[in-house]
């Protein structure tokens, strides 16, 4: 079959434009399409539920801009949550990026909510180190935090000054997509500290942290874009997690016709080959 | 009710004890975790009668505390304190206890330490064992097997190769790897003349490269083909260094691409843009993330610890042959430990499953 | 000589590191950080080295008018000018002009980079994706179940397919990642031995 044959040497660029498409044209005319909650976001969701009212909440933003659409939407949906419990967020970073992003997000939201930065809601900043920064941390604050991230002596705030130690945190939720990142945080801060770790990653780094969550040293996952997407659900919020899911649907569709696509043409050679070979 | 709170608040029985297995800066306190209490203190003294100050809070989904504020040689007595209705409420007194130093982390040697070990040890007789000169048999990696082919190729096309070590520094172990495999790489182009790219993502890994390649030059009697241009740093950001990369992949045309080394998200958008060029490429990588990516676009993987042994095998040296062997028989080892960890576990026997359990 | 001090250093260093994390003596642990400390401060030295050598060799394209040479200026200019605004306008990091150069420069251009990976992703799949053997098959088959599973269209088609999604990731996918993981792990403390005993000694330079 001509058609066949032609697909078969296909230009990549036209399939670009079709995922293209398949991811502006939902942006404009949003499907809506509903999500179903996963066990391992709803451990997260669970877990903030079930803290009392003034926890501490240690955010940490392990990412960059390159990550920012993954992860920022759960970013904003869990600080959202945060606020609505009236919980306290204590925001850092492994990343150096990761703290600019996250500073947006705590003030958007805090204005949304009628937070005061400083004591509902504080942002110290990237922090180098990694693991060895984590040890520290844990043990005592002051070691490797003085200063929140405009320069303020860290004790001139209230809810700064009230943290001295892994003791004083409730949970951390880690936003990470790689390298220092959530793996650091239940290596070194859970298994050292107990405090209970949970994360939102890149879908790429998920099926990684599945072992951890099996042995109960993650207490929850949101996984990529879905993982947003499924918060944002729970905690009824219509972010940029669910948007992106109406067109990350129909390229997983249009990934699966192109894969149909191929193995059809790849039976027609076969075929073809055969007949040739025979003939 | 009131009785079934007395009798849990005298069984408050707290325990304190010098923390294992720690550099003597540390105090261990347990008490049995009680879901009736809410919120209690920690209090220490330096003597049983009195004067206890309270060091940290404590809630009632806790059980374990460690003091890190003592010091060594000094006996510390601990109480823990709540309130209830009647009133302020305290458990017994624990101690005299002591902080002390443990010269040697006898948890982490027992299993860890012994792992460690025998591994050493295997992997040691076989590399004296090689040395004796018995040959020894490694399955054939397509990946490495295709390195000479590749480079003959470029060669043949008079287009360069592409050597790309990770975006890693070289504290990870998998850029020094790559920087083994470069060492083979170089010489061989070296040899044909071809010329080869190495951009970095860090400028130690840079450094390193660039003294690779010149001494795989003058070892294959080449001093003039290297060019200390060819092997540059380009940026430390992840996507300014993946964007900067498909710049020359598209630009310069190279016939032959290597990806060795640490990868994260661009793993893809290297390997797609390599292969729109038309070129040969050959990956490796230890991130398992990264491994199905390459898989899907590169012609030849090294999955995971071909990597590492990528250098023994393209030296074929015993020696270092022997080493891989030695490795294998660790595997061989650490396989019945899981058979065995999990027919004694399915037998409801725990012996084996704490030798491992994760302590402070 | 030339290897065999290196080489030293490298055995004294690797087996300090080694038997550190069995001996908590504060001492050991106080001397193993600061090794740790001497790296950081050597990598951040060498932020340095990198820079020059940026310079150098786009300075050389323009003075030798090589092919894409304007894009050197470019390339340059960029580089000194972000240099300026977080070293000298005012707030430094935080000065306007840098953070409008961070949010509205380098935060696209890295998303529009990490974007490509949806296109690439396509082309990949249509490409790899055949059921030319049994495992190409199993890969392929497992691919469009977690794919179509992961969407809201997966849990409209059949309202099972979410949990067998999470069956695959948690089960054969753990599985297979553990056991990979093992294999990396085994294969570093080999490698990591014939570094240590200065049997592997090419990443050095000169070979064997």
């Amino acid at each position: 079959m001509k058609i066949l044959d032609k697909l078969a040497v296909l230009d990549r660029r036209i399939i670009y434009l079709f995922v293209g498409l398949a991811v502006i044209i939902p942006m404009l005319i949003p499907l809506g399409l509903p999500v179903d909650i996963t066990r391992p976001v709803k451990n997260v969701y669970d877990k903030i539920e079930s803290l009392p009212e003034g926890s501490i909440v240690l955010m940490s933003t392990d990412y960059d801009p390159g990550s920012e659409a993954e992860l920022y939407p759960a970013t904003e949906a869990v600080i959202e949550h945060c606020f609505r419990r009236n919980l306290r967020i204590y925001m850092m970073g492994l990343w150096p990026a990761g703290s600019a992003l996250g500073e947006r997000a705590l003030d958007t939201l805090g204005r949304i909510h009628n937070k005061t930065y400083g004591i509902d809601y504080i942002n110290v900043g990237y922090r180098p180190g990694g693991a060895v920064m984590l040890l520290s941390l844990g043990r005592n604050f002051r070691d490797v935090i003085r200063v929140d991230y405009t320069g303020r002596p860290i004790d001139s705030l209230e809810l700064g000054h009230q943290v001295h130690s892994a003791r004083d945190i409730t949970m951390v939720m880690t936003l990470s997509a790689g390298d220092p990142g959530v793996i650091h945080w239940v290596q070194y801060f859970h298994a050292r500290f107990g405090t209970p770790i949970c994360a939102a990653t890149t879908a790429i780094m998920a099926p990684r942290q599945y072992p951890y969550m099996n042995s109960g040293q993650l207490v929850g996952l949101l996984g990529g874009l879905k993982g947003a997407a499924e918060y944002e659900t729970l905690v009824n919020r219509r972010g940029r997690g669910l948007t992106g899911m109406d067109s990350q649907s129909i390229v997983h569709v249009l990934l699966v016709l192109f894969i149909i696509l191929g193995n059809v043409i790849l039976i027609y050679q076969k075929r073809k080959k055969s007949a040739v070979g025979a003939a | 009710m009131f009785w079934i709170g007395f009798l849990i608040i005298n069984a408050l029985n707290i325990q304190a004890f010098d923390t294992p297995n720690d550099d003597g800066s540390s105090i261990t306190i347990t008490w049995p975790a009680d879901t009736i209490l809410k919120a209690m203190g920690i209090t220490r003294s330096l003597n049983s009668s009195g004067d206890f100050e309270k060091i940290a809070d404590a809630t009632s989904r806790d059980s374990i505390f460690q003091d890190a504020t003592v010091q060594r040689g000094i006996d510390y007595y601990y109480r823990l304190k709540w309130n209830d209705p009647e009133g302020e409420r305290f458990s017994n007194v624990a101690g005299p206890v002591r902080a002390q130093v443990q010269f040697l982390n006898f948890f982490r040697l027992q299993n860890i330490g012994l792992l460690i070990a025998i591994l050493f040890a295997v992997i040691i007789f076989y590399i004296n064992h090689a040395r004796t000169g018995k040959k020894l048999t490694i399955r054939r990696i397509p990946g490495l097997t295709a390195v000479e082919d590749a480079i003959g190729r470029a060669t043949e096309m008079g287009k360069p190769v592409l050597y790309v070590p990770g975006i890693m520094d070289i504290d990870d172990p998998q850029t020094i790897a790559a920087m083994s495999i470069l060492a083979r790489v170089a010489e061989k182009t070296a040899e044909y003349g071809t010329t080869l790219f190495v951009p970095t993502c860090h400028a130690m890994a840079m450094t390193m490269a660039q003294q690779v390649v010149k001494e795989a030059a003058i070892k294959v009697g080449r001093p003039d083909w290297y060019n200390i241009d060819n092997i540059r740093y380009l940026t430390d950001d992840q996507f300014g260094y993946v964007s900067a990369v498909d710049g020359i992949m598209i630009r310069d045309h190279p016939a032959t691409n290597f990806y060795l080394g640490s990868f994260y998200a661009e793993s893809l958008i290297l390997a797609e843009t390599g292969h729109s060029t038309g070129a040969i490429q050959i990956a490796g990588t230890a991130m398992s993330d990264q491994l199905p990516f390459f898989v899907a676009a590169c012609d030849y993987t090294l999955l995971g610890e071909e990597l590492y042994a990528a250098s023994a095998y393209l030296s074929q040296e015993p020696v270092q042959l022997g080493s891989l062997k030695g490795q294998d028989l660790g595997k061989i080892l650490f396989i019945t430990l899981i058979l065995f960890g999990v027919i004694t576990r399915l037998l409801g026997w725990n012996f084996f499953y704490n030798l491992f359990s994760v302590q402070q | 000589m030339k290897r065999t001090i290196p080489q030293i250093i490298v055995f004294a260093c690797g087996f300090f590191m080694l038997t550190a994390f069995f001996i908590p003596v504060r001492f050991v642990q106080d001397m193993s950080q600061m090794l740790q400390n001497w790296y950081i401060g050597v990598a951040a030295f060498f932020v340095f080295i990198g820079i020059i050598n940026l310079i150098k060799i786009n300075l050389e394209k323009i003075q030798r008018k090589v092919r894409d040479w304007q894009y050197s200026y470019i390339l340059l200019g960029f580089l000194f000018f972000m240099m300026f605004a977080g070293f000298v306008l005012r707030g430094h990091t935080e000065g306007p002009v840098f953070k409008y150069m961070f949010a509205y420069f380098y935060t696209p251009c890295s998303a529009t980079m990490f974007s490509l990976l949806a296109f690439f992703v396509a082309s990949a799949s249509f490409r790899a994706f055949r059921a030319k053997t049994p495992e190409a098959t199993l890969l392929l088959i497992a691919a469009v179940i977690v794919m179509i599973g992961r969407i809201p269209v997966g849990y409209g088609i059949w309202h099972g397919f979410p949990s067998l999604v999470e069956w695959i990731m948690t089960v054969p996918n753990t599985a297979a990642n553990r056991g990979i993981i093992f294999g990396i792990n085994l294969g570093l403390i080999s490698m990591a031995l014939r570094v240590l005993l200065g049997i592997e000694r090419s990443y050095m330079g000169g070979g064997d």
